[in-house]
């Protein structure tokens, strides 16, 4: 039995297993599915101010190695979630994660200091990222300024703890997690969904509505474990991994390269049960290569050393980080 | 918000048989590892091949028949989904969700006949219904078999799956093709309301329909006109089965019971709704 419990910031978690935000409900409805004594969390779906009724049919469109959706954040907007769904989440037995949205900034802010005094949240993500807004300009996830302001104007707001999450839809992700840190954000959540289409080249007919949405499930992951690392090297605060996670290997993958926690969405689709069996599947893994604390994996990725010098008169002798040569 | 059905679970099954049937259809019979209590008719499982040649989202399908321990699919080859399904061979094993969705009202008898309309492959939640409102649904009185008249209809007789069956059920069967090549020429509408002017059924009708999205605009503008009960069990695209992806949404009759929000979640909400209740023609 290894020692799986991890900590996002402030936030204890019994595994690292979190479901990702619009994968897996609300509350506690996938409960016979996924009991959450089986979790380390539990992610809303994003929560707007005002009821959002979501985009036109068709939402999703399946690809050779991904998940296309539009759903559009559909949702029945904080008064409702306040009312119908926290007093479900009193006694649930894992952390508990409401995922907000807005289209302007101040909107976050006004969800956040809505949800500051509900004991059931145990910390609120951010979500910067949802391509299916705006028409999918992601103003506040490709700005690290405005980034920073918006997490600024939430944390001033609540001292849960906040995880910015973010899009991959940038050239440098770094950059905008380093804005979030500065902003005051307890932890970066990498990735939403890449920008995506598809279309039947027969009829012409693109698979969603709205031509353009939000790309998901293993085929995303090399994706999203790049931008998972380029967050863990660019801030100091924890990063929750998310993007094609579907095994308990996916899962160490995330960790080794920086992430403290990760977030497991369409592989939810496959099979939602599967969600309740990581955390054994893990366990199972590390007894096998003998090691017994899961947090001795995070961060443990062996780069490469820097390029042998060679010639350079005055270079400085070149030392390997992964050693072995 | 809605949930999944309580008694709905994620568990594998082996597959004891396909049989092809009818042009393009397979029967998928399966053996879940633990017995499954009776299930209503028009109630659903997602299933899926785990061994990398299913797509990554499973395919909703409704249950067809149920015998022993075994429960068996009526599937139409379409796409990905449904040809690596049939192409299984007995003893693999798939991923199986549910039992998922609502099922069919409680087929009553006495009142109206019910006369169920399906279109091709919409024939699927019909085998049990007709079992089941025999036997008699929900503590209601059993149908009797002049009460029940099924109306098959398809492009072609190569889409009247396994039409034999249910003409041994010993209710009243009719069958129509748009090209004539069995039964009556023309649509399920179409013959219905023959059989209203011959004086072979009444006006006043109770209505179940399943086919194509077209068909079921069709069969809800006919109800509505005549003011006649009318449930139709719809076949969208889902993404997860168990109303956790959002992505099988149904626009609601503003006017209706559920007017309250823009749409339903096809999956956990229905997939049976009554006619007045959803808005069709946004579908396409
Ligand atoms: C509740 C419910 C019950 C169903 N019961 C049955 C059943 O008993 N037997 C059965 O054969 N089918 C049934 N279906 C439909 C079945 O799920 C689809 O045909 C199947 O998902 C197609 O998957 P595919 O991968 O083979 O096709 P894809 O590769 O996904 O698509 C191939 C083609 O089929 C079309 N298509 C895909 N899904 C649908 C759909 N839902 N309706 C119409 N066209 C579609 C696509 O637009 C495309 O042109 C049911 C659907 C629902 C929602
Ligand atoms: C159908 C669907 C709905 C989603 N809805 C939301 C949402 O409401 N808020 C959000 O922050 N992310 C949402 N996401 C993004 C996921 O939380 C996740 O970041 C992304 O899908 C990548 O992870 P995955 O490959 O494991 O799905 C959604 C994804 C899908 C597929
Ligand atoms: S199919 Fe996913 S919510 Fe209905």
């Amino acid at each position: 039995m290894a020692r799986l419990e991890t900590h996002v910031g402030p936030l204890r978690l019994r595994n690292p297993i979190l479901s990702a935000s619009g994968t897996f409900g609300h509350g506690l409805e996938m409960q016979h599915f996924a009991p959450p004594q089986t979790l380390g969390g539990l992610v809303s779906k994003t929560v707007t101010l005002k009821p959002r009724p979501g985009n036109p049919h068709p939402r999703i469109a399946e690809t050779e190695a991904g998940l296309l959706n539009s759903i559009g954040l559909e949702n029945r907007g904080i008064e409702a979630y306040l009312r119908d769904v926290l007093p479900s989440m009193a006694n649930a037995d894992c952390a508990v994660v409401t995922n907000i949205g807005g289209e302007k900034p101040e909107d976050f802010a006004a969800i956040a200091a809505l949800l500051d005094s509900r004991p059931e949240v145990d910390a609120l993500e951010v979500n910067l990222s949802c391509p299916n807004v705006q028409g999918g300009k992601l103003p506040f996830s490709t700005d690290a300024k405005l980034a920073e302001s918006v997490i600024r104007g939430v944390r001033a707001v609540t001292t849960k703890p906040l995880f910015a999450k973010l899009s991959p839809n940038v050239t440098d992700i770094g950059e905008i997690a380093r804005g979030c840190e500065a902003g005051g954000a307890d932890a970066i959540t990498a990735v939403n969904t890449l920008l995506g289409m598809s279309v039947d080249w027969r009829t012409g007919k693109p698979g969603l509505n709205t031509v353009v949405g939000g790309y998901s499930g293993s085929g995303v992951k090399p994706v999203a474990l790049r931008c998972a690392f380029q967050c863990a090297r660019a801030v100091k605060i924890p990063v929750i991994g998310c993007g094609g996670i579907a095994r308990a290997s996916d899962v160490l993958e995330f960790l080794v390269v920086g992430c403290s926690a990760v977030e497991v969405g369409t592989s939810c689709f496959s099979d939602p049960a599967n969600l309740a069996r990581l955390a054994a599947e893990i366990d199972a893994l590390l007894d096998e290569r003998g090691i017994a604390d899961l947090a001795s994996l995070i961060g443990s990725v062996r780069l490469p050393g820097p390029p042998v010098a060679t010639c350079a008169p005055g270079a400085a002798p070149a030392t390997s980080a992964g050693g072995g040569r | 918000m809605p949930a999944p059905p309580p008694d709905a679970r994620s568990f594998r099954s082996e597959v004891v048989s396909v049989v092809p049937c009818g042009a393009d259809a397979v029967l998928l019979t399966i053996r879940p590892e633990q017995r499954l209590p009776a299930i209503r008719a028009s109630r659903f499982f997602m299933l899926r091949r785990e061994d990398g040649l299913s797509p990554a989202i499973p395919r909703p399908f409704s249950i067809y028949r149920q015998h022993g321990d075994t429960i068996e699919f009526l599937i139409k080859v379409m796409g990905r989904g449904t040809s690596a399904l049939a192409q299984c061979t007995p003893g693999m094993k798939l991923r199986t969700l549910g039992p998922l969705g609502n099922g069919w009202p409680t087929l009553s008898g006495g009142g109206a006949p019910w006369v169920m309309l399906a279109g091709g492959v919409g024939s699927a939640p019909f085998y049990m219904a007709i079992e089941q409102a025999l036997a008699g649904m929900d503590s209601a009185p059993p149908a009797q078999r002049s009460d029940l008249v099924y109306l098959f209809g398809a492009a072609h007789k190569g889409f009247l799956y396994d039409v034999d069956a249910f003409e041994r059920l010993g209710v009243r069967v009719h069958t129509a093709t748009i090209d004539g090549s069995h039964g009556f020429q023309g649509n399920v509408l179409q013959l219905l309301g023959q059989l209203q002017r011959d004086g072979q059924l009444p006006e006043r009708v109770r209505l179940l329909a399943c086919g194509p999205e077209r068909m079921l605009e069709a069969v809800a503008h006919f109800a509505d006109e005549r003011h006649l009960d009318c449930w139709l069990s719809l076949e969208t695209l889902m993404g997860c089965g168990v109303g956790i992806c959002n992505g099988c949404p149904i626009p609601t009759n503003p006017e209706g019971p559920r007017g309250s929000w823009g749409n339903v979640k096809c999956c956990v909400e229905g997939p049976v709704f009554k006619s007045t209740e959803i808005l069709l023609g946004a579908l396409h």
